[in-house]
């Protein structure tokens, strides 16, 4: 179980273009293996590609070359729409430091809306999203809209939104960089346990004390992995 | 959602609507003016058959010329070729009173003809006969109009003194309701008496004469009106160099010219219509681009948490739908109560119908599918990671 690999990239290259033409590369060659159930960190200076490694990971970016395995299969050349959507909304959870909610829906609402896009009925997704809120102590404030509530309150509510369709990877960038020490503490403690429920998580810190909730944190600099490191629990 | 989102700004919304509320109000109102034009021209010509022709003065452009033409020189067109019948009138407007009753109606001098020739049926009575044009007789037939306001329930109008323009007449008949007009004339509201006398002592020379005949086949119209000008212009003493001082009209291209300016004025009204839904469809279109401009972030999000093209695209597409759908119904409300305000102010002749209403509801849906495509589908194909930086 532990061996089974849930992702894998393989030289991976990723560029952007200028309207001139011209090619920056971000990611040169990333050769990358995530175990089902690992809570990886990626840890690097700015502009290293630590969003961008995130990004590709989470199907928002296609790749310029190389190969990207999601649960064994190929699919770093896959172009359609739907496929790509079906993966973010199925496969992956999406957690932001800026959390990203929708300002004009309650929190219900913004939890509820991955579900009403993977074509659940109403019902059961207003039933999931309670459930949820209620699991982050959350209940009493479905009907808020995202500017009542506090930046760790509304980080609660995007772990929500990234885990109503009971996604097998969680994906997060810097989920704790808006937030004071207090509530960090409490998101990162959220994520502590979705390694228990055996989910696998990929986030991007620059930030020690939160990357040492992590099993293993890989360091990028200038496009490339520059080192693993595997953590022992029992160090800290 | 996306009834939340239009809620979010309202005054745009309403904004952006306006354009279709006012381009669904023109449908119905182009639609219920062509009606009313189309039923106008039926109701004028519903008693006009097929082979009448009409001749009516025609006063010329100069000052000096005047027409010379007589509710009597119908008597003369009997003569022309292919007509079967003729009937002079002359028409005008009097005072007419019965007991302490006064009213103005319009008074209508023929001859003994007329009332067959116009296809009127007598209710009470009689019509008027030879004898009574030829001896200039005091004598009235009335529309149903005039006896209803004039004489009481119990009163039988039948042999009742009216008086006519100071002069007193004998009620001889009675019109049954006819609801429409005879060429000019409303008949149920109009005193009908001998030419001889409407012509010497009743309306002078200030009637309007027209001389109403019948040809004897359709396929003939051009020969007899050819006829009834030579014949009036030898009566009339006219010069080579000078104008008809009478006008002819046959029936045809009498309602086919009624009906050519009805068609006119609804291609133009229809012109106005499409280029306002045009205009609106424009605003919309805009109000959406800005909307997804703003919204980029969201579109980002959207995606990022498995929103497919299609998802936005629809998101977006019904918003616009529902911006003009709800413009569209609003548009729909104004045009039809409009109309009987327009119809109350008898500004135009208007008649509602079902047609204006439906074409201009499902137009204005039309429109916000057709304007609300294009930034829909923009929004739909941008890409995810840009979408989430922008701010």
């Amino acid at each position: 179980m532990a061996s089974e690999i849930a992702i894998k990239l393989e030289k991976v290259f990723k560029s952007y273009y200028l309207a001139n033409g011209e090619e920056i590369p971000v990611l040169k060659g990333i050769d990358l293996e995530i175990k089902k159930g690992e809570f990886v960190a990626i840890m690097g200076e700015s502009g290293g590609g630590k969003t961008t490694l995130l990004n590709v990971i989470g199907c928002l970016h296609p790749l310029s070359r190389g190969k990207y395995f999601l649960d064994g299969e190929n699919i770093g050349t896959v172009k359609d729409d739907f496929t790509l959507a079906f993966i973010r909304n199925k496969k992956m959870g999406f957690i932001f430091q800026q959390f990203n909610l929708f300002s004009r829906f309650s929190a219900l609402k913004n939890v509820a809306l991955p579900a009403l896009y993977a074509g659940l009925p109403a019902a059961e997704r207003e039933a999931k999203a309670r459930a949820l809120l209620k699991s982050v102590g959350l209940a009493d404030r479905a009907q808020h809209k995202p500017t009542e509530l506090s930046g760790g309150q509304q980080q609660r509510v995007a772990i929500c939104r990234a885990l109503i369709n009971n996604p097998e990877i969680i994906l997060a960038d810097e989920p704790t960089g808006a937030l004071d020490s207090k509530s960090g503490l409490e998101v990162m403690e959220i994520f502590t346990n979705f390694k228990k429920q055996g989910q696998t998580v990929i986030m991007v810190t620059h930030t020690a004390e939160v990357a040492k909730y992590a099993d293993r944190i890989i360091y990028l600099r200038d496009g490339q992995v520059l080192s693993e490191n595997y953590q022992l629990k029992s160090a800290y | 959602m996306a009834f939340e989102s239009l809620l979010a700004k309202k005054t745009r919304t309403l904004l952006s609507m306006l354009g279709i509320i006012i381009g669904v109000a023109t449908v119905i109102a182009v639609f219920s003016v062509g009606q009313g034009a189309q039923e106008s021209v039926n109701s004028q010509f519903r008693n006009l058959s097929a082979n009448s022709i009409l001749v009516m003065p025609n006063r010329g452009r100069g000052f000096t010329s005047s027409s010379k033409l007589k509710a009597s020189d119908a008597k003369l067109l009997l003569s022309a070729e292919h007509l079967s019948s003729a009937t002079g009138a002359v028409q005008g407007n009097a005072a007419v009173s019965f007991n302490s009753i006064d009213k103005n109606y319009e008074v209508v001098g023929v001859d003994q003809n007329f009332i067959i020739i116009s296809n009127l049926t007598i209710s009470q009575g009689r019509g008027l006969e030879s004898e009574d044009v030829d001896r200039k007789a005091n004598r009235a037939v009335i529309g149903a109009t005039v006896v209803s306001d004039l004489f009481t329930a119990e009163q039988n109008p039948l042999g009742a003194e009216i008086t006519v323009a100071g002069k007193k007449m004998e009620v001889v008949g009675v019109l049954k309701k006819l609801g429409s007009r005879v060429g000019m004339i409303s008949v149920d509201e109009a005193v009908i008496i001998p030419n001889t006398t409407a012509e010497k002592s009743i309306l002078g020379s200030r009637g309007q004469v027209m001389i109403a005949t019948t040809v004897d086949s359709v396929d003939n119209t051009k020969a007899a009106t050819t006829s009834i000008t030579a014949i009036l212009r030898a009566e009339h003493k006219l010069k080579v160099s000078q104008e008809d001082d009478f006008r002819i009209m046959d029936a045809g291209s009498m309602v086919a010219a009624a009906q050519e300016s009805a068609k006119t004025m609804t291609a133009l009204l229809t012109a106005i219509a499409a280029i306002t839904l045009l205009v609106s469809g424009i605003g919309i279109m805009n109000v959406m681009f800005v909307t997804v401009a703003e919204r980029t972030k969201e579109i980002g999000i959207a995606k990022a948490i498995g929103g497919k093209r299609a998802d936005i695209l629809s998101q977006f597409l019904l918003e616009s739908v529902i911006l003009s759908m709800v413009g569209g119904l609003i548009g729909m409300a104004l045009g039809q109560a409009a109309i009987p305000i327009i119809s109350y102010f008898n500004l135009i002749s208007l008649a509602s119908s079902w047609t204006g209403p439906i074409i201009g509801f499902s137009f204005s849906v039309l429109v916000g599918i057709f304007f609300g495509f294009y930034p829909a589908f923009k929004a739909s194909r941008l890409d995810p990671v840009d979408a989430l930086r922008s701010e």
